[in-house]
């Protein structure tokens, strides 16, 4: 009887114990993040977004939240000197690049990749200046290069070489992270592309991609559709929109100057 | 307050918008310009595209003109007649000028030579202005020409169709204003504005309209021709921006009754001398604009 009590016993420990045991000895999960909101909503007041990422990470990783925008050839005029004054010397047309890159580590991010890493995912501006396409070719390939980078800077459609990431426990075996970043209110609306990276000794070792949607609505919405979709109504519209709105105020004013002017008299 | 701009798909602040409404709308209410040449320049500084900018400026330039038309008819500042073959001869050259717009595209550096025809028409103009009113300000001697009918001398005089514009208190053939609004509405194309801060003081000058009439008149021709340039852009570039030139005109068409109101109260040769001032000033920015190195050597090529 005791022995079937004290058998009974070590099978009910055994039952708890075993399973925990086994988590604990295994590999950690997988990478996991979520982006809060998922949409992100241009309405009329629409002037960027809090844009919250938050997951897990294995242990001893540093990690890297990139946002991309989709590659798109971008054209521009190229400005030279003449003489004394500044002229349009041509068109040259950009490629092979995000649209949009907002990139935040951990640590600065040449700390945390090697340069073959950082090149493979345009990471830093060397990435993006050794991968930028110029068309026509051209010797002033490195300049048009550093003046892009300078313009996005300025659009702040490039963010490079930011911190903000907030690292849990580091003895934690998926070690939580968290990142808020606000969203650049002028990227346009489309669907951007959020990748989680862990690295360590200088290689990524797992990554988790996300998409990020940005989407007018409202308001905004219709008049880019007419705009887009019902050009000639659109244009009726906005013609005899410009003509209401002109005598409409100034039919108000008058009637407000015509009171002030009772007024005073 | 920040608004989101569908079109221009930038999100800008909205007091600033019906800021800069309203100062252009003033200025248009006080001088009879529609304000494109300051507007656009001003809307692309703040971050708007430049193509945006430009068919946007032509929709609110409708709004702001309508508003100040009515306000000029209501004070008897238009004529009808002469506005009607101005708007005649102002679409004639608009066409011309869309073309050579396009033929310049094709050829080369645009933008070049539309920034070369703002300074050369700007300098030539502000400079006159500011000198002959100058010179008038000094003499007071403007106040009784206006009064009276006057009429082309020499050559102007010994064209035929002579016509009398009782408004204007002028009596010209009506090819004069024909091809004076064919010329001005070329340039208005090439440059991409509404073309009053020409149509102006080619009025004054040229057809010995009084001040007041002139500018009237010119809100009243700016009115369709501008209407015109709308639908174009809204039907070909897509890049009229409704929401953009509802806030601006706003703004504007306030200015404008204030603007309009103003003028009443100074003469016309403080109205010259300060519209010469602020065709000067944008002349010296531009020039300096072109000798200037450039912060960034790339622009966006979607201007012009």
């Amino acid at each position: 009887m005791r022995q079937r009590k004290l058998l009974r016993l070590v099978a009910a420990l055994l039952a708890v114990l075993v399973p925990g045991l086994i988590c604990a000895a295994s590999p950690p999960d997988d990478i996991t993040a979520e982006v809060t909101p998922a949409v992100i909503p241009m309405g009329t007041f629409y002037s960027g977004s809090s844009v919250h990422i938050e997951g897990r990470v294995p242990a001893n990783t540093d990690v890297i939240v990139a946002v991309r925008g989709p590659e798109a050839t971008e054209v521009f005029n190229q400005v030279g000197r003449a003489g004394p004054i500044w002229v349009n010397k041509g068109k040259v047309s950009v490629s092979g690049i995000p649209s949009l890159l907002l990139v935040f580590s951990t640590k600065p991010i040449h700390h945390c990749l090697c340069r073959g890493e950082l090149d493979r995912c345009q990471l830093d501006a060397a990435a993006i200046r050794s991968q930028i396409k110029v068309k026509p070719p051209t010797r002033d390939r490195e300049v048009i290069a550093g003046e892009f980078l300078k313009l996005k800077y300025r659009q702040k459609s490039y963010q490079l070489e930011n911190a903000g990431i907030r690292l849990g426990d580091p003895e934690e075996v998926n070690r939580r992270f968290a990142l808020d970043f606000h969203w650049p209110r002028n990227a346009a609306s489309g669907t951007y592309l959020v990748s989680v990276c862990a690295c360590k000794g200088g290689d990524i070792t797992e990554s988790v991609e996300i998409p990020l949607k940005v989407v007018e609505v409202g308001f905004p919405a219709t008049i880019a559709y007419l705009a887009r979709e019902r050009p000639a109504t659109y244009g009726i519209i906005s013609v005899v929109v410009a003509v209401l709105a002109g005598f409409g105020i100034d039919f108000l004013t008058t009637r407000i100057f015509k009171k002030k002017v009772s007024s005073a008299h | 307050m920040p608004v989101l701009l569908p079109v221009a798909g930038i999100s800008i602040s909205l007091p600033l918008l019906v800021g800069v409404g309203g100062l252009v709308g003033f200025l248009s209410g006080l001088f009879g310009v529609g304000g494109g040449f300051l507007l656009t320049p001003i809307l692309m500084m703040v971050g708007i595209p430049p193509t945006v900018a430009a068919a946007s400026d032509s929709c609110q330039i409708v709004a702001a003109s309508s508003s100040g038309t009515a306000a000029h008819f209501r004070l008897g500042n238009v004529d009808m007649k002469l506005g009607a073959i101005l708007l005649l001869g102002g679409l004639s050259g608009g066409w011309i000028g869309v073309g050579l717009i396009k033929l310049l595209r094709a050829t080369g550096n645009a933008d070049f030579v539309i920034t070369i025809t703002y300074i050369v028409v700007l300098s030539g103009i502000g400079g006159f202005m500011f000198w002959e009113s100058l010179r008038n300000l000094r003499r007071g001697a403007l106040e009784t020409k206006v009064h009276v009918m006057v009429g082309g001398e020499g050559f102007l005089g010994s064209l035929p169709f002579q016509m009398n514009f009782h408004r204007s208190k002028v009596r010209h053939s009506i090819f004069i204003p024909f091809l004076l609004g064919g010329m001005v509405g070329t340039l208005a194309a090439i440059m991409g504005v509404g073309g009053g801060f020409i149509m102006v003081p080619m009025m004054v000058y040229l057809l010995r309209m009084p001040m007041h009439v002139a500018v009237g008149t010119d809100l009243f021709q700016i009115l369709f021709t501008c209407a015109g340039v709308t639908f174009m852009q809204a039907t070909t570039n897509h890049t009229v921006d409704l929401l953009l030139a509802v806030l601006l005109a706003a703004g504007s068409t306030i200015g404008a009754q204030i603007g309009a109101r103003l003028g009443r109260r100074l003469r016309g040769d403080q109205l010259k001398i300060l519209l010469a001032s602020i065709v000067l000033l944008v002349m010296v920015k531009m020039a300096v604009g072109l000798v200037t190195t450039p912060s960034v050597l790339l622009t966006a090529a979607k201007g012009h």
